[in-house]
């Protein structure tokens, strides 16, 4: 046998991921590596769902994901045509500096 | 201990450690390729969750297609690493890792599972992963159709989008 | 699992990684001879019998060369590149079954890798993107983004027919796909993939080509256009990384349409027993295999390159639509079958 895996190490491991990804997103000033830190956090609630869809035996949890790294494909294509419309016009990346509504 | 649960930590560890170098990186590029194999090791620990085939799907579309685009983008813009030029007050650095950390206590000291654990792992050698896809689509055709096509649209939409915000603006 | 099982389940997966770097040196051999006589003329016939000791030559060559690297070039990417992008092209073979089941000692041993899925193509990607942008050349990148922009095209196009595949076998395993191309119609033709899907068969083999970025689709690396696209800046050894990730990715890819769509290991009528009828299925896929390396190698020597715009458009607007076309015909067919 290969042996079983306790529903609190899948959820010890998305937390960790999540709250990394938080501090990605509160801390860094990079446009680009924020937006990555935010899809880490994406992944990172992936893996509960997938985890207690396994724990409970459904299916739903691998349904739900699906639909979520779609979902995730298609907020990133957005965002970063988002930032390259940005770019354009401020020549920076920096959120910091991004203080305008309109110029 | 058993082997399934030595691989799954295993791979999660990796999967956190690249994260954090994601975060801490400064230069674009290296994140994004820390951020890479992280969702390997990610995909890894999604087969041991049972879910051999939102792996499969994580690698060709995360990894293999998003992240590739976050590359281009990074390439296109040439964006540089970040420069310390004082944009960022003390104040927010501060409070920043204030909040980090009080989240992060909270959130992990709240994940309660009362002891339930994955069903056990088959055997790896010779035998059937659970005939997953099959079971997927059935959902996904009869209870789920509504979300599937409402998806497909959305993807529509976003690929419309992304086309018309990054468009140059025609010289009038 | 009791070692053993570890043992031989390391085994499986570490033999063809280990072997397929072998096979790349009579391949060197074979695509220079072959361009030779398809050009009409000798080509390497100075060292050993028939040119043969070229390929030896030409590795010696490879290890002895001073390495370069440009002074501006990001030092960690420069590096990575070679590597990943030989690591993606061994791992792609983990999942090609590449002879029947052996049977020692009371157990049986699927001769494939590990049921990987196809997704580790993706990852060949970042190799050329990452040596484009390392290099700090524009000719490099240039090759890198166009490359990547084809990979990532005629990738969709080469899943979705393979996706044909899947849907006719009822399942992802590649094992599985080829237990059920066995027999034969009317005792002649036999049960093979291409017969029913022919559309699927084209479409997946030319985004085979453009996967591995052989003519008529290697605009990144161009000679005329682009000095060498992405591995311009690279040389001696890392160069010669690259070249045997495209050998490899090459046999991969014949390897790959072999098992999808000509049987793989089997011919009808043949039922392989023990360690003898895992040989023998080895050697019919070698044979297989070696056919579709063939005519890889006699494409490239006589088809003139896309152009790039000409690439995307053929990728897009002709590949994959045949492709859908052919998963509609599929499913049409299945669902006849099963309705009766």
């Amino acid at each position: 046998m290969i042996g079983t895996i306790p529903l609190s190490d899948v959820l010890l491991a998305s937390g960790a991921l999540f709250s990394i990804g938080i501090a990605g997103a509160l801390l860094r000033r990079n446009a680009i590596q924020i937006f990555l830190s935010i899809e880490l956090m994406m992944n990172a609630a992936n893996l509960a769902l997938l985890g207690y869809g396994a724990a409970l035996g459904t299916h739903q949890g691998q349904i739900i994901v699906f639909f979520v790294i779609a979902i995730a494909a298609a907020e990133a294509s957005v965002g970063l045509a988002i930032f390259v419309a940005l770019f354009r016009h401020t020549e920076t990346i920096d959120v910091n500096k991004i203080n305008l509504l309109k110029w | 201990m058993s082997a399934a649960r030595i691989v799954f930590d295993a791979f999660a560890l990796v999967a956190i450690l690249f994260a954090g170098l994601m975060v801490v990186g400064k230069d674009p590029i290296k994140s994004v390729l820390a951020l890479v194999v992280s969702f390997f090791a990610l995909a890894a620990t999604y087969v041991m969750v049972l879910s051999p085939f939102i792996a499969g799907l994580q690698v060709i579309v995360y990894a293999g297609a998003i992240l590739v685009l976050f590359l281009f983008v990074i390439m296109l813009l040439n964006v540089g690493r970040e420069k310390p030029d004082g944009s960022r007050r003390p104040i927010q650095t501060v409070l920043g890792s204030l909040s980090v950390v009080v989240f992060a206590t909270l959130l992990l000291g709240m994940l309660r599972s009362s002891g339930t654990s994955l069903p056990p792992q088959r055997e790896a050698v010779g035998k059937e992963l659970l005939p997953d896809p099959a079971a997927i689509a059935r959902l996904l055709f009869s209870d789920y159709l509504l979300h599937f096509e409402a998806v497909s649209v959305l993807l529509l939409a976003a690929l419309v989008g992304a086309f018309v915000l990054a468009r140059r603006e025609e010289a009038p | 699992m009791t070692l053993v099982d570890w043992i031989i389940l390391l085994l499986r997966v570490l033999l063809p990684a280990l072997i397929m770097p072998v096979f790349v040196i009579p391949l060197t051999w074979l695509e220079r001879r072959g361009a030779a006589f398809i050009q009409d003329r000798p080509g390497p016939n100075r060292v050993g019998p028939l040119g043969l000791g070229q390929a030896i030559a030409d590795m010696v060559k490879m290890f002895t060369k001073e390495a370069v690297m440009p002074a501006s070039a990001d030092r960690m990417l420069f590096l990575l590149a070679p590597a990943v992008a030989v690591f993606a092209a061994l791992s792609t073979f983990a999942i090609v079954p590449y002879a029947s089941t052996l049977e020692v000692g009371g157990k049986t041993i699927p001769l494939i890798g590990a049921d990987l899925s196809i997704a580790i193509t993706s990852l060949s990607v970042y190799a050329i993107v990452l040596a484009g942008w390392a290099s700090n050349d524009k000719f490099a990148l240039m090759g890198g983004i166009r490359s990547s922009a084809q990979i990532i095209s005629y990738e969709l196009a080469m899943t979705t027919a393979a996706a044909g595949v899947v849907l006719a076998a009822s399942s992802f395993r590649l094992p599985e796909i080829i237990a059920m191309q066995q027999g034969t119609w009317l005792g002649i033709i036999p049960r093979w993939n291409v017969f029913p899907q022919l559309l699927g068969f084209l479409v997946f083999f030319i985004a085979a080509f453009a996967e591995t970025n052989r003519l008529p689709f290697d605009l990144p690396e161009a000679e005329p256009e682009l000095v060498a696209g992405y591995h311009t800046e690279y040389s001696a050894m890392r160069f010669g990384a690259f070249q045997m990730a495209e050998y490899v990715n090459v046999m991969v890819a014949s390897a790959v349409t072999t098992t999808l769509y000509f049987g793989g290991w089997s011919i009808p009528g043949f039922h392989p027993h023990g360690v003898v009828g895992a040989i023998l299925s080895l050697l019919i896929f070698a044979a297989k295999t070696f056919f579709f390396v063939s005519v890889f190698i006699w494409v490239r020597w006589t088809l003139p390159r896309f152009r790039y715009d000409q690439l995307m458009k053929i990728g897009w607007k002709a590949l994959l639509p045949l492709a859908l076309l052919n998963l509609l015909w599929i499913a049409g067919l299945s669902a006849w079958r099963l309705s009766r």
